[in-house]
């Protein structure tokens, strides 16, 4: 049963893969519409308050 | 089971756990992160470390601590006062290990979703929490990516100071997360790593004097005669599935062929590279996003970022070259890693960073915030640290996602095969073995406990499994007892 899982597991990351390939393919123009449109929607979604949300984020003990 | 050493019999060897690798190339990859908490929206004051405890209840409930393991062999882990944290299974590969990351992502958002769902009981419906996969608050206060591999015995610590190290602090210009800060000393308020302004030596056996790059505590988890494990402390957290696979992919390559060389008596090429101050360097090379700063080398010579990072490269190759016939053992898809690694150095030096953006964190945020600053050319600071900030929040953030969902950021990996990793351990690790005994211990009543290298019962029995083995998924006698007694 695992080596099951781990060759679908494969040929689905080789699928993805083949697909990320074309998409860089794809061609800048459409990146830069991409990208303009999706700044209208971040703009939208995110919230209004930006220093209250920066500001939230305060949290020592890391490594 | 390892015999007891008999001097009068020489016939009668200790068997060393993990033996047939330890000449070869095979690596454990390892990646734990430390993820940072806030809560927006509240009616009333709460507790960032509070809301981190509530989140990580049911997690205590069913197994009676903070720190536990999960049924796909992973470790899952908040101490009071510190950061939430996933460490990853062990894998072989590190397209596995991405997996593994994805999948705490997953586990973590889950626990985060259920306790804001808890949290708007009292605190209002508009209270949210935020889990930030990054490595720096608002405040200046860092936190951890931290890498494990497993490495060789033969490889000595200098070799990882001065073979290793330089390696780390430029392979920034592909791993980078990026930061937008209003720290003075940073031109243009942006540099391309999160970590670089918090660490200090290159290498150290303590994290609570200095912070350095790498850290030396030498608890294997695996037959210390054999090996050591490399404790890499600075990486960034990585968004870009692409990035993260190689961040690991690269340090791999890097770590084979100093391997290589060590086990042939002597230092590899790299030592050429090692640094004057590496703690100035990678400051350095931050603050640079052309990769033409000069950084000063041990033998008193300097050489830009590029330069560096052309010649591991190039080094790296040689070693594909030599080992052409098993480089599909030794790191599958190299050639592809070998591509994009060589286009990064390309885009960078010519200035087509922005080609960069579909997979390499930094690129992505830094050309977002550029497209938005050519809209609104007084945006404010916030908004900017506001987005800087979004888009490492796995649980409340929209910028990420969006740019996955508008084809403008890599996938390596389907949501199905993230969704199995959740569940299930790599198959070919130590982890199955562990991921297997915690899905069963948890269908019982029974009290356990494990680390990386035990399974034990508590009750009602007492037994207990030492698996010292991280390459073996294969059942011992004494897991198999410890199996049975769940039973």
């Amino acid at each position: 049963m695992p080596q099951e899982q781990i060759s679908s597991q494969e040929s689905e990351r080789e699928q993805t893969a083949d697909q990320t390939a074309e998409r860089r393919e794809g061609g800048f123009s459409q990146q830069a519409s991409s990208l303009d449109s999706l700044l209208d929607d971040i703009e939208s979604t995110l919230e209004t308050n930006a220093e209250e949300y920066v500001s939230s984020f305060v949290q020592k003990g890391g490594e | 089971m390892p015999q007891l050493r008999d001097s009068r019999d020489t016939g009668h060897r200790r068997a060393h756990a993990g033996a047939e690798h330890a000449h070869d190339f095979a690596r454990i990859f390892g990646i734990e992160t430390e993820y940072g908490v806030a809560v927006t929206g509240a009616t009333k004051p709460v507790d960032p470390g509070q809301v981190a405890m509530t989140m990580f209840r049911p997690v205590v409930s069913r197994s009676r601590s903070t720190n536990t393991y999960l049924v796909n062999g992973s470790r899952l882990y908040l101490d009071v006062g510190s950061h939430p944290e996933y460490a990853t299974a062990e894998a072989i590969r590190p397209m596995d290990a991405l997996a593994q990351d994805l999948a705490g992502e997953h586990v973590m958002r889950r626990l985060a979703g259920e306790a804001q769902q808890r949290l708007r009981e009292e605190h209002g419906g508009h209270a949210r929490i935020h889990l930030f996969k990054n490595n720096v608050d608002s405040a200046g206060h860092s936190f951890g990516c931290h890498e494990n591999y497993l490495l060789r015995r033969q490889v000595p610590l200098s070799a990882i100071e001065h073979e290793l190290v330089p390696f780390l602090v430029t392979r920034q210009l592909f791993t980078g997360a990026g930061r937008f800060t209003a720290d003075p000393g940073i031109p243009d308020g942006f540099e391309i790593s999160q970590r670089a302004e918090f660490l200090d030596d290159a290498v150290s056996s303590s994290t609570t004097r200095s912070r350095p790059m790498v850290n030396t505590r030498d608890e294997p988890h695996a037959d210390s005669d054999l090996f050591r494990r490399l404790h890499v402390i600075v990486g960034d957290s990585n968004r870009s599935q692409t990035a993260t696979w190689m961040k690991m992919a690269t340090t791999h390559l890097v770590l084979c062929v100093i391997e290589e060389a060590w086990l042939n008596g002597g230092v590899s090429a790299f030592a050429a590279m090692a640094l004057a101050d590496p703690g100035r360097a990678i400051r350095d090379v931050s603050r640079d996003r052309t990769g033409k700063t000069h950084i000063m080398l041990a033998d008193g010579t300097t050489a830009s970022t590029l330069d560096v990072q052309r010649r591991y490269h190039d080094l790296v190759s040689a070693f594909i070259d030599r080992h052409a016939d098993d480089m599909d053992v030794i790191l599958p898809d190299c050639d592809r890693v070998m591509t994009l690694w060589r286009q990064a150095l390309d885009a960078v030096e010519s200035g087509r960073w922005r080609d960069l953006a579909p997979w390499v964190d930094w690129a992505a945020k830094l050309r977002l915030i550029e497209g938005m600053r050519r809209r609104e050319p007084t945006i404010p600071d916030a908004r900017i640290r506001q987005i800087d900030l979004d888009y490492h929040d796995i649980v409340n953030g929209t910028v990420f996602d969006r740019l996955q969902t508008a084809g403008l950021m890599e996938t390596l990996l389907s949501e199905e095969s993230i969704a199995m990793a959740v569940d299930t351990p790599p198959a070919d690790t130590r982890a199955a073995l562990r991921g297997r005994f915690v899905r069963a211990a948890l269908a019982t009543d029974a009290r356990w406990t494990c680390d990386w290298t035990h399974v034990t019962l508590n009750g009602p029995a007492h037994v207990e499994a030492e698996l010292l083995d991280p390459f073996d998924p294969t059942p011992t006698t004494a897991y198999t007892t410890v199996i049975d007694a769940l039973r």
